[in-house]
């Protein structure tokens, strides 16, 4: 079985079949973590989406520094805090993404109440945090590898986890 | 996996150092286990609390509609001037080069800049007014003209030779 550094040269020269066997490969760590950071189906794989083709149309400049998995969440990282941007210019690393807290309506038709919350909670972290979150969370990543998803250091990371955690084990505490 | 065993590992789970097949071992575990549940929560409150949230799973179409988006793309010709796509799809040697030459094109524009600002200013209307009025306006054919002639009498008008007799 080729690697994921072999089939990303592969992809450099135009090969789709080698293409489509990354996406497969890594398809479900892109999926959870653009769901997680956006707690919306059809947003998350517009996300995923907009990942891996960034990833295709790069392939030729791909040069295997880290593991492929950390590259695409350091890419699945700038689409997600971009598209976070873009949504909501204003409140880009300061404000909650619901005003109210509360889940959307089909995010609450879509979870279990209890995981709706936790939901909701995530999305009142401005977007570095709630990535820093998803990645040590629920990806289970270290933090010399969230600095190299994220493009900061170790201690910035750890930062953006320690105010993260400040702001919602007080919200979480209160459900279990 | 054991509740001993995972007992062992909650730290480094918390901290995400495990391997991703241990982690999964142990997530597994959590997810029925209250009392390593608890533990973990103990040594990261955050890492209890989220430890048996669940995450929809993939798509079924996702792959399906990642490849047919990529195959649009490369079936797409390039119509028309795009410097940002070019620029994203060129290779390092060419962003290499491309630097070089705005590198060299500013320090030739810097020079050049320098040599002008540098340079004495001098200015050439200045000697036109104090030549000789015959040579600066190329009548000095009429130097020559014989004395009580049309042109000698202009010469005596426009000169200090002005009634002057020769």
């Amino acid at each position: 079985m080729p690697s994921d550094e072999e089939l990303m040269s592969a992809v450099a020269g135009g090969d789709l079949d080698a293409f489509e066997e990354i996406v497969l490969r890594h398809q479900s760590d892109a999926w959870r973590v653009a769901w997680r950071f956006i707690g919306d189906a059809a947003e998350a794989e517009d996300l995923v989406q907009e990942a891996f083709l960034r990833i295709l149309d790069a392939a030729p400049r791909y040069r295997p520094t880290a593991s492929f998995r950390t590259y695409l969440f350091r890419v699945l990282n700038r689409v997600c805090i971009d598209h976070a941007r873009r949504m909501r210019p204003a409140a880009t690393d300061s404000l909650p993404d619901h005003a109210d807290g509360s889940p959307s309506p089909a995010q609450q038709a879509s979870l279990s109440e209890r995981e709706a919350l936790i939901q909701a909670a995530l999305d009142t972290l401005p977007g570095d945090q709630r990535m820093a979150l998803v990645l040590r969370y629920f990806e289970g990543i270290s933090g010399t590898e969230m600095a190299e998803a994220m493009g900061r250091s170790v201690k910035a990371v750890e930062r953006l986890l320690s105010r993260a955690r400040a702001s919602l084990e007080p919200r979480l505490r209160g459900l279990f | 996996m054991l509740c001993e065993e995972v007992l062992k590992k909650l730290r480094a789970f918390s901290s995400g150092e495990l391997a991703p097949d241990v982690r999964q071992a142990v997530q597994a575990h959590l997810k029925g286990c209250v009392t390593c549940r608890s533990a973990l929560e103990r040594v990261d409150v955050l890492a209890g609390a989220l430890a048996d949230v669940q995450t929809p799973p993939v798509p079924a179409r996702l792959a399906a509609r990642v490849m047919a988006a990529a195959r649009e793309r490369q079936a797409r010709p390039v119509t028309a001037w795009n410097p940002l796509r070019w620029w994203r799809l060129a290779s390092s040697p060419i962003h290499v080069a491309a630097a070089a030459v705005l590198v060299v094109g500013l320090a030739l524009g810097l020079a050049m800049g320098w040599t002008t600002l540098s340079a004495p200013r001098t200015a050439p209307t200045q000697e036109v007014a104090q030549a000789d009025p015959l040579d600066a306006y190329n009548v000095d054919y009429l130097g020559d003209a014989p004395a009580g002639s049309l042109a000698d009498s202009y010469l005596s008008l426009v000169s200090d030779r002005n009634g002057e007799v020769q």
